[in-house]
Formats: structure tokens, sequence, C-alpha cells
């Protein structure tokens, strides 16, 4: 059994990417493997609250955070300082890392993945 | 040492199929045994499209993935939500959907991402390219 980190980096409505990495999440968790997750640049955007995306737009992703817990995933981080994430309703499931605790937090996974 | 290749990047949008062709190639010829075997998921899954035909004075990298597996035994598998969603589809998912053909090439097959863990736990890393 490996510990596994998935890197979400991407914005969830400019392509696939953010989907397919929390796909992957949710079946490792499936097959109980021990997954948490990483939140940065573009795919921040998944944090915000009340999102309303037609078709077009993509899927609602946000409505997956509610229910990672049940599939054990607790574990989902961003790095702190992110002014705009105070400035509107986020989704409050993250643990906010200071710089190093960010830094070191990649080295503490036997495989990371980015999406 | 056994490696999984988890390959994400585009065929046509990024160097990930062609890196990955040439980490391959180079691990096999040091170590014969070193590849367990490689997971195509997100674009990179349009790697197993046969009916895409580049220009000929363009490297085939779908007919290179195709001769790796056939001279080393290597699987290569599509993550089959992936693929199927991409319209990279076999002959057993175009009945499914009712539909006149198929499109996924040959030495390359659909599984789905309990594949992928499989080889993580059964391999010493697992390596992506995106």
């Amino acid at each position: 059994m490996k510990y596994t980190l998935i890197h979400l980096n991407s914005s969830p409505y400019f392509s696939l990417a953010c989907k397919e990495g929390l796909d992957l999440a949710l079946v490792l968790a499936t097959f109980e493997q021990p997954v948490d997750l990483c939140l940065s640049g573009a795919a921040l955007a998944l944090l915000t609250d009340n999102q309303t995306p037609t078709a077009e737009q993509g899927k609602n992703l946000h409505k997956l955070l509610a229910g990672l817990e049940f599939y054990d995933i607790e574990n989902i981080f961003i790095e702190k300082h992110h002014s705009w994430l105070s400035d509107q309703p986020t989704w409050q499931g993250v643990q906010q890392l200071d710089e190093a605790e960010w830094q070191t937090l990649f080295s503490q996974y036997q495989q990371v993945f980015r999406f | 040492m056994q490696y999984t290749l988890l390959i994400t990047g585009s065929p046509y949008q990024s160097k990930a199929c062609h890196t990955a062709l040439r980490f391959i190639r180079a691990a096999l010829n040091k170590h014969p045994d070193s590849i367990k075997g490689v997971f195509f998921y997100e674009d990179a899954v349009l790697i197993g499209n046969q009916t895409a035909q580049p220009p000929r004075d363009e490297i085939n990298l779908t007919k290179a993935w195709q001769e790796i597996a056939e001279q080393h035994s290597i699987p290569l598998y599509l993550c089959i939500a992936a693929a199927v969603r991409r319209g990279v589809i076999n002959e057993s998912e175009s009945r499914r959907y009712e539909l006149e053909q198929h499109t996924l090439a040959e030495h390359f097959q659909l599984e789905g991402l309990g594949t992928l863990v499989d080889l993580m736990n059964t391999t010493n890393k697992v390596i992506q390219f995106r």
C-alpha cells in the first residue's frame, strides 16, 4: 500500500484534468488506498461556493468536495496567503499550510500525481 | 526495480508520449524486465486511436508504442472512461453503445482505474509523464 498525493493545479473549467484527477483520487480511496489532495493555482477555483456552471461550462466539481469524507479522503491541502480565498465564501474543508509545510508536503508521499 | 508508466499528456499537445517512449526504450535496453505496464490516462488515451493518420514525414507514435508492446510483451492500458469519452472504443464498447465501428488500435486495451491501482501496488515506482 502506497501513500498517494493528488496535486490539482488546473482550472476545473479549462480542461478535464481536475475532474480526472479527482476521479483517480476517488478510485484510489475506493480500493482503500490512502490518498490526500492538494490544490494550487487555477484549481483553487474549485473551492469557491455557489458555483452554478452551465452544461457548456462543465460539471460542477465543487459539489464533489462535500462527499470526499465518505471516501475517507480527509486531507485536502492548500497553501496559505491566498487573499482572494478570504474575500469570498469558499469550502471550509481544506487545511492551510504555510510555505515551509507546503514545500515539505510533496516529499511525504510515496507517489505524487499532478493534474 | 520495476516501473509502471502513467502517461497523461496528450500526444498532440505535449511531448509526454514521446518522452515516455524514449524512457521505455532506454529502460528496456538496460533491463528487459524493468517495465510492468503502461497506463494512459486523460488526453494520452488518444494514442490508442487507430484511425489517426499522422503525416508520413512525422513519427507514427501509435505504431511506435505498438512495436514496444509486441517486441517486449508490455501491456498498454487505456483508461476506459477517458478513452470512451474521447471516441477510442473497442469492439465490446462499440456494441454496448450500438455503434457501427470501433477505433481502438491493436495492442492497446481498455481497463478501469483499478488496473492502475493494481500496478501501483505491484511495482516499485510509478512515473508520470504529462
